[in-house]
This record gives C-alpha cells, sequence and structure tokens, in this order.
C-alpha cells in the first residue's frame, strides 16, 4: 500500500507546500487543524485500547472503552479522507492527466473533480439522513448514540465539498498544470 | 436492466472513472451510485455502507502496523537491522543485494507496509550500492521485488484486510504467510547470487563483530516476538498486537535508541494518522462496491464462469483465480481487490471445498506480485522513484525476477501441507481442526 513516501528524512510543515495554485491560503489553517486531528485519533485510540488492555489483565475491564476507540477510529478515517482530498494524497490508478496540456487537461480535471463533487455531497446529503436516522439507536454497554459515530460520514462530506470547489475555483483561474507534473509518484505526505 | 448489465455497468464507471485518474475511492462510490440508480438499494444506505465497512475493531490493526513502521523508520532504529544484515551476509558475491533481502525479511517481522520497506532502503542502502556499482535499474526493482515480503512475513497489513473481510483466522495468515515470504527472499538471495551483480567483496564479518551486530538489533527484534507470541499465546488479538508493539517502541526502544527522537513523536502520529485513513478510506468504498457486488449476484455469475472451466476441482479453481487475481493486482491496489472480490472468493472456497486459509495465503501472495508489476506496482514506483531510475527500466530489470514470484505461487497453490504446516501447528482452529473428547485435535483432510 501506498504508504510511505512518507518516510522521508525531515518531515515538511503539517501543511503541505504543493499544489499551492489550486489552493486558497484561506483554508490553510484548517487543514492543519485536521492534520492534528488526525493524529489525535491514531493517538487517542493508541491510548484507548492499551487501558482497555490494562484494565482487562488487571480484572478490572472497562467496556466502554471499546466504544471509545471505535469512535476515535472512525472519526479518524473520515477526517483524514478529507484531508487527503485537498492534499491531493488519494490514491489513483494512473494520473494520467499530469501527461496533458491545455484544455484537455482541464476537461479532464473538472470532470474526476465534478465526480468527486458528486460523491462527496451524497455522502453529506444521505449521511445526514442516516445520521437522523440513528439518533434514536444506542450502542451497548454505555448507550453512546450511533449518530456520534456516523457523524463522521456527512462532516467529511462537507469538507471534501469543501476543498473540491477550491481546486474547482482555483484550477480554473490559474490552470491545473503545476510543477508537481514532472514527478512519476503517487503524491502522498510529502 | 438485468443484474448483469448492472454490474457491467457499475465495474465499466468504475474503471473508467478510475482510469481518467478520479482517485479510486471516489471511482469506486461514483459506480456503486449508479448502480443504486438502477436498483431498489438507496444511496443512503450505499452512504451508511462506507460506514459500516470499517466499523470493525479487527481493522484497527492497519494504523497500528503503520504507526510500527513508521515510528520505527523515523526514529532511524532500522539502521541497526541493516547492520546486522550486514554483518551476516555482506561478505557474499553481490554483499549488498544479499543484504537488501535480509534486511526486508527482518523489517517485515516489523511492519506490514511494502511501501515503508522501500522507502527505508531506498534511503540507506541504494546509495551505497550506487557506489558499488549496481546498476539503478536493478537495484530499484530489487528492492521493489524484496519489500513485497512486508506483506507475507507476519505482521501483514493485507493478511489483516483479508481475514477481517473474509472471516479467516489473521493469526493463522500471519503464520502461513511465513513460508511463501522466506521462500520469496531466499529466491531473491539466489537470484542475486547467481545474476545479479557482484558488487565489491567484503570480508566475512568476525564473530566479535556479527555479535555486536546481534546485540544492537536485539529490541528491535524483540518487536516480531512481541506481536506473534502475543497472537499466539492468545493474550492479544493482533489489534492489541500492534498496539503494544507500538506502545514498547514508544516506551523502549526510541528513549534508549534513539531519545532526541521523542520530540518529533507528535509529528509521527498526525502523518500516521493521514497515512492510516487513506487505505480505509478504500476500505470503505470498497466495502460498500463488494456489497453492491453481492447484492448484483456478481459471485454467482463469477463462480458460474469459473465453475464452467474448472467443474468443482479445488486445484484448478485456485489456479484460474491466480491468474485472475495476476491481472486484478496489475490494475488495482490489493486492499480494496481483496475486499471487492471477497465475495466471489468465498463462493469459490465453498465450490471447490477448499480451505479458506490456504485460499487466503495463495492470494495474498498472488496480490503481492501486483506490488511490482506494471501499471499499478506501487512498491516498484515508489523505489525507482527514490532510486533514481526511470520506472520503465526498473519494470525490465524485475522482469526475470519475476521468476522468483512464479514459482512461489504455484509452490503455494501445489503444497497446502507445507504452507499450512505452521498454523496447523500452533493455531489448529486457523484451519478447521477441532479439540476431540479426548483433548487431541481432529483436523479435516
Amino acid at each position: 500500500m501506498s504508504i510511505a513516501q512518507v518516510v522521508l528524512a525531515a518531515k515538511p510543515p503539517l501543511v503541505i507546500a504543493r499544489h499551492r495554485h489550486l489552493k486558497w491560503k484561506a483554508l490553510d489553517p484548517l487543514e492543519h487543524v485536521l492534520m492534528v486531528l488526525c493524529g489525535v485519533s491514531i493517538a487517542g485510540f493508541t491510548f484507548s485500547v492499551f487501558v482497555d488492555v490494562v484494565t482487562r489483565e488487571l480484572g478490572i475491564a472497562v467496556l466502554w472503552l471499546q466504544l471509545v476507540t471505535t469512535g476515535f477510529f472512525a472519526w479518524g478515517v473520515f477526517i483524514g479522507m478529507a484531508t487527503a482530498t485537498r492534499r491531493l494524497d488519494h490514491l489513483n490508478l494512473v494520473e494520467i492527466t499530469k501527461l496533458m496540456r491545455g484544455p484537455q487537461r482541464t476537461f479532464f480535471e473538472v470532470f474526476n473533480r465534478i465526480v468527486v463533487l458528486v460523491v462527496a455531497l451524497c455522502m453529506f446529503i444521505f449521511g445526514i439522513q442516516n445520521v437522523f436516522n440513528d439518533m434514536g439507536s444506542f450502542r451497548a454497554p454505555s448507550l453512546i448514540p450511533l449518530a456520534l459515530y456516523t457523524a463522521s460520514v456527512p462532516v467529511s462530506g462537507v469538507l471534501i465539498v469543501l476543498f473540491v470547489v477550491e481546486q474547482l475555483v482555483n484550477g480554473w483561474r490559474n490552470g491545473f498544470e503545476g510543477p508537481e507534473d514532472s514527478e512519476n509518484l503517487v503524491e502522498i505526505v510529502k | 436492466m438485468s443484474h448483469g448489465t448492472i454490474l457491467l455497468m457499475m465495474t465499466a464507471l468504475f474503471l473508467v472513472f478510475g482510469y481518467m485518474g478520479v482517485p479510486v475511492a471516489f471511482a469506486l462510490m461514483a459506480g456503486v451510485l449508479a448502480a443504486c440508480m438502477a436498483t431498489p438499494i438507496s444511496i443512503q444506505s450505499m452512504i451508511g455502507q462506507m460506514f459500516h465497512g470499517i466499523d470493525t475493531e479487527i481493522l484497527l490493526a492497519v494504523p497500528f502496523f503503520l504507526l510500527v513502521g513508521e515510528l520505527m523508520t523515523s526514529a532511524n532504529v532500522t539502521n541497526r537491522m541493516i547492520r546486522l544484515a550486514q554483518a551476516m551476509v555482506g561478505h557474499m558475491r553481490g554483499g549488498l543485494a544479499q543484504v537488501v533481502t535480509l534486511f526486508s525479511m527482518f523489517f517485515a517481522g516489523v511492519s506490514g507496509s511494502s511501501t515503508a520497506d522501500v522507502a527505508v532502503l531506498s534511503r540507506t542502502v541504494a546509495p551505497e550500492m550506487t557506489k558499488e556499482g549496481y546498476d539503478r535499474a536493478f537495484t530499484a526493482a530489487l528492492i521493489a521485488c524484496a519489500s513485497t515480503m512486508a506483506n507475507l512475513i507476519p505482521p501483514s497489513i493485507m493478511a489483516v484486510v483479508y481475514g477481517a473481510t473474509g472471516n479467516v483466522s489473521i493469526g493463522g495468515l500471519f503464520l502461513a504467510g511465513f513460508v511463501p515470504g522466506v521462500l520469496i527472499g531466499i529466491g531473491l538471495m539466489i537470484y542475486s547470487h547467481f545474476f545479479g551483480p557482484i558488487g565489491f567483496r567484503k570480508p566475512r564479518a568476525s564473530l566479535c563483530e556479527l555479535y555486536l551486530a546481534a546485540k544492537g538489533s536485539v529490541l528491535p527484534l524483540m518487536i516480531p516476538l512481541i506481536i506473534m507470541g502475543g497472537i499466539l499465546t492468545g493474550w492479544f488479538t493482533p489489534t492489541e498486537a500492534g498496539m503494544i508493539a507500538s506502545v514498547y517502541i514508544l516506551v523502549v526502544l526510541v528513549p534508549l535508541l534513539a531519545p532526541k527522537h521523542i520530540r518529533d513523536l507528535p509529528r509521527d502520529f498526525v502523518y500516521t494518522g493521514l497515512l492510516y485513513a487513506i487505505p480505509l478510506a478504500l476500505v470503505a468504498a470498497a466495502s460498500a462496491f463488494g456489497w453492491m457486488l453481492a447484492y448484483l449476484r456478481g459471485p454467482d455469475i463469477i463462480s458460474g464462469w469459473i465453475e464452467l472451466y474448472a467443474g468443482t476441482d479445488g486445484r484448478i479453481i485456485m489456479l484460474l483465480l491466480v491468474l485472475v487475481f495476476i491481472v486484478i493486482g496489475d490494475f488495482m491496489d490489493a486492499v480494496p481487490a481483496i475486499i471487492i472480490f471477497m465475495p466471489i472468493v468465498i463462493k469459490l472456497n465453498e465450490l471447490g471445498a477448499i480451505k479458506p486459509l490456504h485460499m487466503g495465503v495463495v492470494l495474498i501472495t498472488t496480490l503481492v506480485f501486483g506490488l511490482i508489476t506494471p501499471p499499478y506496482g506501487l512498491s516498484l514506483l515508489v523505489a525507482s522513484k527514490f532510486v533514481g531510475v526511470p520506472f520503465s527500466r526498473a519494470m525490465f530489470a524485475s522482469l526475470p525476477i519475476y521468476a522468483v514470484f512464479f514459482l512461489v505461487i504455484g509452490f503455494t497453490v501445489l503444497f497446502p501441507d507445507i504452507v499450512l504446516y505452521l498454523p496447523k501447528l500452533l493455531l489448529p482452529e486457523s484451519v478447521g481442526c477441532f479439540k476431540g473428547p479426548a483433548g487431541n485435535y481432529i483436523c479435516p483432510p
């Protein structure tokens, strides 16, 4: 899995410096906050699984810890999904658009983002409907409302919509081509 | 529209969007949403399925194994394992090539991520190989091929995903992955010895040097023991074993071996937080895709085709599936492939009376091959980028090494008794054995 580009020696600032021409500076603090939340989520469920194991071994198992763990995990996945959209870190089968220039490039870039936009809108609209449906469902044993978990989907959807609109507007104004086009690697996390 | 037509449309949309450059997770969901329009299934339920696809405790193992790899590489603890590999095999013909393979076997026991392995080797051993006159294309190809072991030798992220979606023992998959993983390692070492560049011949490390290198690696090499020991003794689930390994690195390894790295730990968590979200977003989308595929009776249709050629012969079914998965692995990532095609695999297991664990290890071995084949050979892409050689050259250099993978896949299919020896010995339940009245295990043939 694509995971490691990642491990380059010096870690850069949390807000990615690439694809600047597709981004508004105003949304940089949001990306920063989302990155921190990604870290909080993994730190959170590492801690909760740890406490879960320790309390179980001590014979004083705390059952609701597992619900905390899955909450951190689910929110982390969907927040990370939105963050990866702004950073253009998602996995692609091919990056065929990088080979294109001019109107052809604009067409494909816009088309691809419209597909993402439609999916994200569905995540937002139908995700909210799911949240309302889940208001009456609770997870045993601590009776945490299921909606608290499923709310991660529409929140992710609305963030993705925001980031895709940002890329569409800036791409339309500044063009989609950028210095990153010369790189033949799926761009992750640098 | 018939179910078959909708199935074709959904798959075609996914592939067309995917190859136009739409990120895989969104291309999968776009196909699913289009299928919703043509069926009574509501979009709302499919969006809900995205959440339910990742709402399982066992998938928590994925971020933990990524965190282990990230912490180890970020804190530079892996250098100690490289030194040990150099002391053990650095004197052989093509010494550094042997080091690459041996280190990958060590690293595979620590991390479940192939690309993390590629990143470490490309940064540390690859520059040395260039200095010694190794062809860069060979270096990139070897690093990429060796990195595939990370998904076979436990812990393996692919095994976690396969076990979670296919209801197969993850501990059993971990153990069964040993044989093909080690066979690939041995195959690569033999290939490097006979067909690789010679490199500089170095004197054999003295016993004292070997002892010092081994001593320096003791703490990092405890991680595989913690993970597998915890799982096999029944103390931990795979998820908890991953967490314990992460805590071990945080509490023991980093303070003792890389104390200066402590201040960078928050950043490691932030990046791993993003890293685990990327494959798991794929899992979320792929589970919705897999659900729709099952609803449209995709498994029945495809297993019907395979039954036409293979009948109910388990071995031929498995070989046909291997061919299918070699093609699939060329074009898409292993994680969504496992989830999407799991209903079909389960159906074919029943048809050919194949042990799910055997099928699992065969398919994982096949899918890791996809990491080094074009156009979606991610390990090869990353390795060629880091080593600084065009992808096409790295691909040509890796072509002869494909033979190693074909032999290992064939071995895994044809010799289930050897491949499943460890699971049968250490986790008999994972291969369908059960305790008899006398307390001994009774196993199916």
